[in-house]
């Protein structure tokens, strides 16, 4: 058994390595994409490009500016004089928000008055509308606050108009709440997938275009060993990309990791049966590699749609949350993101690992079943 | 050019797709499982927070505080707990996402007059959503400090109270903030490139490996009727996917068109001779189908669907990213996308965006022409 | 036990979805000798093939190859068979070497035999010089006998060769035989299929296979035997015209191309003869040979599927 299976696993290699774009395409994917995520996957806004209408330009107009002009979130573009303008820059995407103080700004302040600022915002992206909004809330909120305890002191109350509560965010694993530290590791994950499923799939699929399969199949060799002969290669390619991209990730993007790293392995092995036992099982399903590719990307964009990566499951409705439940990359990324943020070890993970590994042992079983030993 | 024998490829070709129900399958269905995802389950639009309260003071100041939170779709609070190794345990085990601590003298403070302090512990492994619940504490905390304010101003007397500079917030294009408006429109971006690079070009290396190639070239047939033919199909597909994007994003997730649709439909088309070109170079440049599948995934999908400002905005992202951005056809097509379809806009301003595509387009055809006859010489 | 035949077949019988394949189909191999399968494309060689060697499932029907049940027992045999596919199926981006290193693995060969076997199988096909080359790189003449060399590696007492040297050139073709004959010489039983009628000749028994059906068997000889028209063999100096002339003839039932003269198929042969004589003649046509010939295996096969066609 170990025999056949030895000589397996070398022809598999051999072949793997023997092919220069392949070789090359087994190691720099990985890095390109983790990169790519690393640095596209961003929704930390700072500077958004902002444009204002200041029609009072009044000392108190140019007050408020200056709270825009100062904050980290803002970054003042342009300075127009019509609302037409505003709406042109607008149009053609060069600022996502616009501020507009009115003609009568400083007289309706100075009389005691209400003197409400426009907020136009491009909720083109509703993500980032939402999250410019409220900071431009929170600036003009603070300006506001400070014009009401003068006016209270004018009248000569005492009062403190501080906010009687306060909320201290406090949050955990990621202090300044960094979006690079939640997705690097969830590229990790999906890198992880990517690399050890396809080409599980496709390999195996070859030899069924090629012709080879026939050969193998009139052999006495048995379903698994032909099975964990083709896939242990692939899991070792995998293994090392994880080492590859976890490097990349802690050295390059200073993601901090702060659990181990054999649980980080512990969980990789486990996940490993997973998108080995579907890439094993769409070469059972598939006769020729396009149809290998098309049921790989069947698989794949759900499984990374619906794995919490980039869309929180808890949005989601129920109905789609309870699928997450048979989606392996869904614990996978739970398991990473937490050995590398939240240091969990086994005790808290166990329940992920444990779902990976029933998930993957019952795909193997059905990839090993479905192996037929025959053709027809 | 001979209309005729191009028509003859071209009739080939699209019996092959016709006999092929994979291709077809991943031409038309995929691209309706993305629409029904991103319509239905995807969502940046957080409600219903699953939530932990530590209160330790536990009176009815706090309570009142809470009542805030409890009337707000955006937060559902789950758990009462009574200590922060509760609250560890729910945000490992991932069952809060928020834990609100009132401190033990909240009320005693709020009378006196001081600021009392809430914590609020936000689970940060996603960094965005915890932002974003941030925010809606902030905003249920200031709903509740506004009350008191005017509460504590009316006992010193002072009745008439304005907020001296409100703001007025108008929200363009997308008035109630969904996402989908944003990313349906946007997804067919990433299906044209599925199905113009991708499947185009792992469909044309599949012929050239059985050599049924050279067969062709054989005959008087010109290398340009040869690939006018062979994408034809390939077009009409993408064709066939655009209607599904639009008629979907209307009737189904009533996404506003404000827009011209022939405008967004004649743009559309040209991004899709570009990606059926960057197709046909690969399908040149590439030995097997794996080298082709892995070339179009790296080349095409992946700056399709990263660089392209469909989810991830291109002003977040470090300056090279975004001059790189800059060579990616897809890039144009979403900022037609949200240009026609939420603001309205016309062709006096996306006319950069639409040169740019056919720029590309020409850019690409040529190229994979001249490789391709290259090739076979 | 080594009188038993090395492969049985009863009542062989194949559907895929309602085309009948194979029909059941019954002969037995004896060991040692080299069984020809002969037949048209399509018409059931390989299905055959795949069945004995434990690729397909019989619908219907029993066989023992080398005295295991092809349906019970098909881990065991294939032990004892090799097998060389139509398709070529080795690896082409590996070398000769490492293709052969691999396919002994996969049938268990320990390392220090394994070695043995491959030196012994390269110097048997003449392929020790070009070890260390890609298969990629090898002729089409050479990659069967690389095909080959695999799949005798394991010292199968039985062999399967279908079709062989298709595609292959003659003198390769003659080179590939001879490989045949030696393996035969060692005991190995070896059944191949062709449609090459030189070939055929080479067997010493031969089943003919149409349409899914087993129609004759026996030695090449055998099949010769059964043709019962008488054949001529007529050198007419312009042969297009004289073989639309021959076949218009009534007492003529076959005419057909046979190197630089006609091959005539007649019940009665001194009536067809003179018959043709007569109707060149009239057309001009000089006839510089008339006589009567052994059928060769081709005439046998030409018409025993007419036969079983009209049937």
């Amino acid at each position: 058994m170990f025999r056949r299976l030895r000589k397996i696993i070398k022809k598999e290699f051999i072949q793997a390595l023997r092919d220069k774009k392949l070789r090359i395409f087994i190691f720099l994917p990985p890095i390109v994409q983790l990169l790519t995520y690393g640095y596209a996957v961003n929704f930390d806004i700072e500077r958004a490009p902002t444009a204002i209408l200041d029609e009072d330009r009044s000392a108190e107009s140019r007050k408020l500016l200056y709270r825009f002009s100062h904050s980290r979130y803002f970054d003042i573009r342009e300075y127009v004089d019509s609302e037409r303008d505003l709406r042109r820059l607008i149009d053609h995407s060069r600022v996502t928000l616009a501020l507009r103080i009115p003609r009568d700004f400083a007289r309706q302040l100075q009389g005691g008055r209400q003197a409400p600022v426009q907020l136009l915002v491009d909720a083109t992206d509703s993500n980032a509308a939402l999250i410019v909004t409220r900071y431009a809330h929170a600036v003009v909120g603070e300006f506001s606050l400070d014009l009401m305890r003068q006016r209270l002191r004018q009248r000569g109350l005492q009062g403190d108009l501080s906010a009687p509560v306060v909320i201290e965010p406090r949050a955990w694993f990621n202090d300044n709440l960094v979006s690079r530290y939640t997705f690097v590791p969830g590229v990790i994950a999906m890198v992880v997938m990517l690399v050890s499923f396809m080409l599980t799939a496709l390999a195996v699929v070859r030899e069924k275009e090629i012709g080879t399969m026939e050969q193998i199949l009139v052999s006495p060799l048995r379903p698994v060993e032909f099975m964990l002969g083709k896939t242990i290669p692939f899991v070792v390619i995998a293994l090392l990309d994880v080492v590859l991209v976890t490097a990349v990730g802690v050295f390059w993007f200073e993601v901090p990791l702060r659990g181990s790293l054999v649980v980080l392995f512990v969980g990789t092995v486990a996940f490993l049966f997973n998108s080995v036992g579907l890439g094993l099982f769409i070469s059972t399903v598939s006769n020729t590699q396009q149809q290998a590719m098309m049921a790989g990307s069947f698989i794949f964009t759900p499984a990374i749609l619906l794995s919490g990566f980039i869309f929180p499951i808890s949005n989601m409705p129920e109905f789609f949350q309870y699928i997450t439940y048979l989606n392996p990359l869904r614990y996978f990324i739970t398991v990473v993101q937490a050995v590398f943020l939240k240091g969990s070890g086994l005790a808290v993970l166990w329940p992920h690992m444990a779902a990976m590994t029933a998930l993957g042992l019952a795909l193997l079983t059905l990839s090993v079943s479905r192996f037929r030993r025959r053709l027809g | 050019m001979d209309l005729g024998r191009t028509w003859a490829v071209f009739r080939k070709e699209m019996i092959h797709v016709r006999r092929d129900p994979g291709s077809l399958i991943q031409a038309i269905l995929l691209p309706v499982l993305l629409l029904l995802l991103y319509g239905y389950a995807l969502t940046f639009d957080i409600r219903e927070v699953p939530t932990a309260v530590y209160d330790l003071e536990q009176s009815r100041v706090s309570q009142g505080f809470l009542k805030e939170f409890r009337g707000s779709p955006y937060f559902s609070l789950t758990h009462y707990v009574n200590s922060y190794e509760d609250i560890r345990r729910l945000i490992d085990h991932q069952q809060v996402r928020l834990a609100l601590v009132i401190p033990h003298d909240f009320s005693r403070r709020l009378k006196l007059g001081e600021t009392a302090r809430v914590q609020a512990i936000l689970d940060g492994t996603d960094a965005n959503t915890a932002n974003i619940i941030l925010g809606y504490v902030q905003g249920a905390a200031a709903a509740y400090n506004q009350r008191l304010v005017v509460e504590r101003l009316n006992l010193m007397g002072v009745t008439r109270l304005e907020e001296p500079v409100p703001v007025q917030t108008r929200l363009w294009f997308n008035e109630d903030l969904e996402s989908k408006n944003f990313i349906i429109p946007g997804l067919i971006v990433v299906i044209m490139t599925m199905v113009g690079s991708l499947l185009t070009a792992v469909t044309i290396v599949r012929e050239s490996e059985r050599g049924s190639l050279e067969g062709l070239l054989a005959t008087p047939l010109r290398k340009s009727e040869l690939i006018l033919g062979k994408l034809g199909p390939y077009f009409l597909i993408g064709l066939v996917d655009l209607g599904l994007v639009l008629g979907l994003g209307e009737f189904l997730f009533a996404v506003p068109l404000r827009g011209s649709v022939l405008l967004y439909i004649a743009l559309a088309s040209i991004f899709l001779v570009v990606m059926l070109g960057q197709g046909l170079l690969i399908s040149v440049t590439a030995e097997n189908q794996l080298q082709a599948y892995q070339m179009a995934t790296l080349t095409t999908f992946l700056p399709s669907f990263l660089l392209s400002g469909f989810v991830f905005s291109i002003a977040l992202m470090p300056l090279p990213l975004q001059i790189a951005s800059y060579l990616v056809p897809a890039r144009y097509l979403v900022s037609i996308c949200k240009g026609v379809y939420l603001k309205g806009i016309g062709l006096e301003i996306l006319w950069p965006d639409a040169l740019m595509l056919v720029a590309f387009a020409a850019l690409f055809i040529l190229l994979a022409m001249r490789k391709f006859s290259r090739k076979l010489r | 036990m080594s009188d038993a035949p090395a492969i049985v077949v009863k009542d062989l019988t194949r559907d895929f979805g309602s085309f009948r394949a194979v029909d059941s189909i019954s002969f037995e191999v004896r060991r040692g000798e080299i069984f020809g399968f002969l037949g048209p494309n399509g018409a059931g060689k390989s299905t055959t093939i795949r069945m004995l060697n434990g690729l397909l499932l019989p619908t219907a029907g029993e066989g023992r190859v080398a005295g295991f049940d092809i349906v019970r027992e098909q881990e065991s045999l294939q032990e004892h068979i090799g097998y060389m596919s139509q398709r070529f199926s080795l690896y082409e981006d590996l070398t000769a070497e490492e293709n052969l290193d691999f396919f002994g693995g996969v049938y268990g060969l320990a390392n220090d035999r394994l070695a043995a076997r491959i030196d012994e199988v390269l110097r048997l096909v003449g392929l020790t010089e070009r070890r260390a080359d890609l298969t990629r790189t090898l002729a089409l003449g050479l990659r069967q006998r690389l095909a080959l060399a695999s799949a005798v590696l394991h010292e199968p007492p039985i062999l399967f060769l279908d079709e062989p040297t298709s595609g292959v050139d003659p003198i390769s073709r003659r080179n590939f035989w001879d490989l045949i004959y030696a393996m035969a010489d060692r005991g190995v039983t070896i059944l191949v299929t062709t449609h090459y009628m030189d070939e055929a000749e080479f067997c010493d028994r031969l089943v003919l296979i149409y349409q899914g059906r087993l129609i004759a068997q026996g030695t090449p000889g055998d099949l010769k035997g059964l043709v019962q028209d008488a054949i001529l063999a007529a050198y007419p100096d312009r042969l297009g015209e004289a073989l639309e002339v021959a076949r218009s003839l009534p007492l003529i039932s076959d005419a057909a191309v046979f190197g630089r003269g006609l091959h005539l198929t007649a019940a009665d042969p001194q009536a067809a003869g003179a018959a043709l004589r007569q109707a060149l003649a009239a057309r001009d046509i000089t006839l510089e040979r008339l006589g009567r010939v052994a059928p060769t295996l081709e005439d046998a096969f030409i018409s025993l599927i007419q036969r079983a066609g009209e049937e």
